[in-house]
């Protein structure tokens, strides 16, 4: 099992603020038992603490439900300074936990995060906006959704770390530890449904553009890229 | 008086103990010198390079004493070799029976033995010696060969004092024959020669030949003494540490790396020379500096900065500043990291691990191994490594295989034949299809899958493939110096191989091949691993294989590194082409002298600088040859030679020459034969 491409960015940013700050960092995931793969990268990769939260006594086909499990897990951990999550999960793409993580636990958000650094009692965070970056101040403790950016490419952790890692212990809390019940991330607790999800087909098909000469070639080009509403 | 042929040692030499005394701080500093070095050897971490005597002593005898490898490939350099080493070699025994003769009281010298040996075979080898210093010289100041360019001026001193002290040796023989008038003289021909030579020139009073004799026989032994002290410690020391290294070499298969223990290694790969073991430390002093590994490397041909030989050169003089070298150079420095202080991380990456220098070399040199030494340090403790490397790395921990991107699948290739099947599903078969992930997952390689199994689909094989449970086989990882990685990959295919009882194993991937036949054993993975031409060829021998003309009427065909070098295997894959009937002609650098494709050592996912692109100096030597198809069989080598047939193609303005795998051009003359057979029935 491996980490999501977005989770690894956030744990680079989560290892480079600990770099340059000090700092405890937790690496923390929702899984069954195979999940402790990931985990032990990000132990490898410098993270110092790891928690699994472990669904099987869960339902959490919906991210609030998924949700509401690391949000009790979080509190539990307890005096944390931020949160950070990647923008979307690697395999349903939904985007939600930063955001519904931020309401339970009664935290200002920041989504599209690409770097952020301390400042005065809280934090300064660019966030990604369409065509540019807004430069937001949140004073106190946050949750962060991070995205990808040349800066906090995830770094290929030491096989020393990798080894050092396999010997470090992984906490798992099920819904026992975390005082959850039934009613907060059981069946009943899903209200959300998935109808369908497919890879869709793609054709690829190769053509080559017939003409005695290059501007022969190149009206023929234009032709069919016209004819296929492209230009 | 002349009744027992014999000469009078030291005739004219007078007093003789000042050649005792002056020998004593020759032989200190000779001593001390070899001493430095063996102190330097033992620095390195013990390796098991003492067993099996048999095997070393043949290897000995080949190419230390009789010097094969020397000859190879450069008959000029054999002569000029055997005759110099075997000269002086024969003026040593010489000596010695001097010493045995004068010194210990046993008159040996002395008969036929003194004629025959110590006169005549001495004259002549002596003589042999100055043609061979004649013809280095030629080689170096003359023709000025390009990998002779390294220390000319110091090769010149040695040159010209070896002659010196040939010259003034017979010199002085001649004289002491000339004034003498020693009637053995016919024995020594070219003595005497140079004795009626000199009379010639005007010393013809006997006066005036004891002061030439007296005068010359001093500049001798000086010149002599000279040399012998300072052998250790000049690059001349490789009378002794190549024949070292010659007997120590890796008796082992050429493409199995040693394993690292990973659990117990302070450090993971080689960080400071202390990292290697003796015998890595003792080839950095066994270099001769001919070059020859320079010559056929493929990224120093092609400019990029790795020089093999100044590879080893470089570490030595680090050695020497670190471990001792000259006395007075302290080996009080403190060891230093290699990358950074004589290695250029840039030479460590410019590695395809062809085994070009480790082929070329005739001392038995394992520059690859150090390459790959090198490399596991810097990748697994530094994590420093070209980005693109890591890429193929992370790659191979995430899916299983280094081609990130791909959004194929390992079943894709077969989805549409029926006669492939699994080995899940099957659960034995004879032989199993181990497909590689270049094959699997290339779209252009995966036609080199459907080939084999259409070929053995039509011989009628029952064949298997492991499908989404075959993984890379860590040849990549290893080879980038991800040891950790490769080890876990290895075990787990052993694993899964062991799981189904695996015996047979083919392979369409010279990379596969050589990892699965020769590296899984340390893993406890022993199978009868054979490579897809090996197979085809077997097929069409056994007349299995009904065949038409291939549609190319002139095919060359490129040696891939891990079969041909690696694994020796040059005929299979030549067979298979000329049962095509078409005419294949060769390159100018084939079979063990065949030239990298530019793909391996990983270097197939990192990036080249334009006009440092190995793959096309290739294509242009596969173009030259006229050939209207270049074959390979190995789907690296297939991919790097389409792209540079392409580039170069582009750049003579004509269409590229195509690129077939060995089991493509035999498909499609199945296909073609049995199109052929249908016809005929209808």
């Amino acid at each position: 099992m491996v980490i999501g491409p977005f989770d690894l960015n956030a744990l680079e940013v989560a290892v480079r603020l600990k770099e340059r700050y000090g700092a405890q960092v937790t690496a923390l995931t929702l899984g069954s038992g195979k999940a402790k793969d990931a985990l032990r990268r990000a132990l490898a990769m410098g993270a110092d603490a790891a928690v699994l939260v472990d669904d099987g006594q869960m339902a959490p086909k919906e991210p609030s439900v998924a949700t509401r499990a690391l949000a009790a897990a979080v509190r539990k951990l307890g005096g944390l300074d931020l949160v950070l999550c990647g923008r979307q999960s690697g395999e349903w793409d939904f985007g939600q936990v930063g955001a519904l993580l931020a309401e339970e636990l009664g935290m200002p958000f920041v989504p599209f995060v690409p770097r952020l650094e301390a400042s005065g009692d809280g934090w300064r965070l660019e966030r990604e906006v369409e065509g540019g970056l807004l430069v937001v101040d949140v004073s106190g403790p946050c949750v962060a959704s991070i995205t990808n950016a040349t800066d906090n490419q995830p770094r290929l952790p030491k096989v020393k770390d990798i080894m050092m890692a396999n010997r470090k212990p992984i906490q798992v809390w099920g819904p026992v530890e975390l005082g959850l019940g039934e009613e907060d991330v059981g069946e009943a607790a899903n209200r959300l449904e998935v109808l369908e999800l497919f890879i869709p087909e793609v054709k690829s098909e190769c053509e080559f553009v017939e003409g005695d000469d290059g501007a022969a070639k190149g009206a023929a080009l234009a032709r069919k890229l016209w004819d296929r509403k492209v230009i | 008086m002349h009744d027992t042929p014999t000469r009078e040692v030291f005739w004219n030499i007078r007093p003789i103990w000042l050649t005792y005394v002056l020998l004593a701080p020759v032989l200190a500093a000779f001593f001390a010198g070899v001493w430095n070095h063996v102190r330097r050897w033992r620095a390195g971490k013990p390796i098991q390079r003492v067993d099996n005597w048999r095997e070393r002593l043949r290897g000995f005898f080949t190419d230390a004493v009789a010097q094969d490898q020397i000859r190879t490939g450069d008959p000029g350099a054999g002569m000029f070799h055997i005759l110099l080493s075997w000269g002086f070699v024969a003026l040593f025994i010489g000596t010695t029976v001097v010493f045995v003769h004068y010194d210990l009281h046993l008159p040996i010298m002395q008969g036929w033995f003194y004629l025959v040996f110590q006169a005549l075979i001495l004259d002549l080898f002596g003589l042999g010696a100055m043609v061979g210093l004649l013809i280095a010289a030629y080689r170096r100041y003359v023709a000025r060969l390009p990998r002779l360019t390294h220390g000319l001026a110091r090769d010149g001193f040695f040159l010209g004092a070896l002659f010196a002290i040939l010259f003034t040796g017979y010199m002085v023989e001649g004289l002491r024959i000339v004034a003498t008038q020693d009637p053995w003289a016919p024995w020594t021909p070219v003595g005497t020669a140079f004795g009626r030579a000199l009379v010639a020139l005007g010393v013809d009073s006997y006066e005036q030949q004891l002061a030439w004799h007296r005068s010359l026989w001093w500049f001798h032994l000086a010149v002599s003494y000279v040399f012998i002290g300072y052998i250790p410690y000049s690059k001349m020391r490789h009378m002794f540490t190549s024949p070292a290294a010659v007997f120590t070499r890796n008796l082992g298969p050429a493409g199995r790396l040693e394993p690292l223990d990973m659990e117990n290694s302070e450090t993971l790969g080689v960080k400071t020379l202390r990292d290697f073991d003796w015998k890595d430390l003792l080839d950095l002093d066994a270099c001769t500096e001919c070059g020859r590994c320079q010559a056929v490397c493929p990224a120093y041909a092609v400019g990029k900065p790795l020089n093999p030989k100044m590879l080893i050169l470089d570490m030595q003089r680090q050695l020497s500043q670190e471990i001792g070298g000259l006395p007075w150079q302290n080996a009080s420095g403190e060891p230093q990291p290699i990358i950074g202080t004589s290695i250029d991380p840039e030479t460590l990456w410019s590695c395809t691990t062809c085994n070009a220098c480790v082929e070329a070399c005739p001392v038995e040199i394992e520059h690859v191994a150090k390459v790959v030494d090198l490399r596991r340090f810097q990748v697994m403790e530094e994590s420093a490594f070209p980005e693109t490397a890591q890429e193929a790395v992370r790659g191979i921990e995430d899916r299983g295989h280094p081609f990130r991107g791909s959004q194929a699948s390992r079943r894709d290739w077969y989805a549409d034949l029926p006669y492939v099947r699994e080995l899940a599903g099957v659960g034995q078969a004879e032989y199993l299809f181990w497909v590689g992930c270049a094959v699997a997952f290339n779209e252009r390689a995966q036609k080199i899958a459907r080939a084999v199994a259409q070929i053995m689909h039509a011989a009628g094989l029952d064949f298997a493939v492991l499908g989404e449970e075959e993984t890379c086989t860590g040849d990549p990882a290893r080879r980038i110096g991800h040891e950790y990685l490769y080890e876990m990959h290895a075990r787990q295919n052993v694993e899964t191989l062991n799981g189904y009882g695996v015996k047979r194993i083919v392979t369409a991937c010279p990379h596969c091949f050589n990892t699965l036949k020769n590296e899984y054993p340390d893993y406890g993975g022993r199978y009868e691993v054979i490579h897809h031409s090996q197979l085809i060829r077997e097929l069409i021998d056994a007349g299995r294989l009904p065949l038409s003309k291939t549609e190319f009427e002139r095919i060359t065909y490129h040696d891939p590194c891990y079969l041909g070098r690696y694994n020796r295997e040059y005929d299979a894959p030549r067979a298979v082409v000329d049962a095509l009937g078409t005419n294949r002609v060769e390159m100018n650098r084939s079979r063990r002298r065949g030239f990298c494709c530019g793909a391996g050592g990983g270097r197939y996912w990192m990036d080249d600088n334009p006009g440092q692109r190995i793959n096309v100096e290739r294509a242009r030597e596969a173009a030259a040859t006229g050939a209207d198809a270049v074959c390979t069989a190995c789907p690296f080598c297939m991919l790097m030679m389409e792209d540079g047939l392409n580039t170069v193609a582009a750049e003579q303005g004509r269409d590229p020459v195509p690129t077939r795998d060995v089991a493509e051009l035999v498909a499609a003359a199945l296909e073609e034969q049995q199109a052929g057979d249908q016809r005929a029935a209808g």
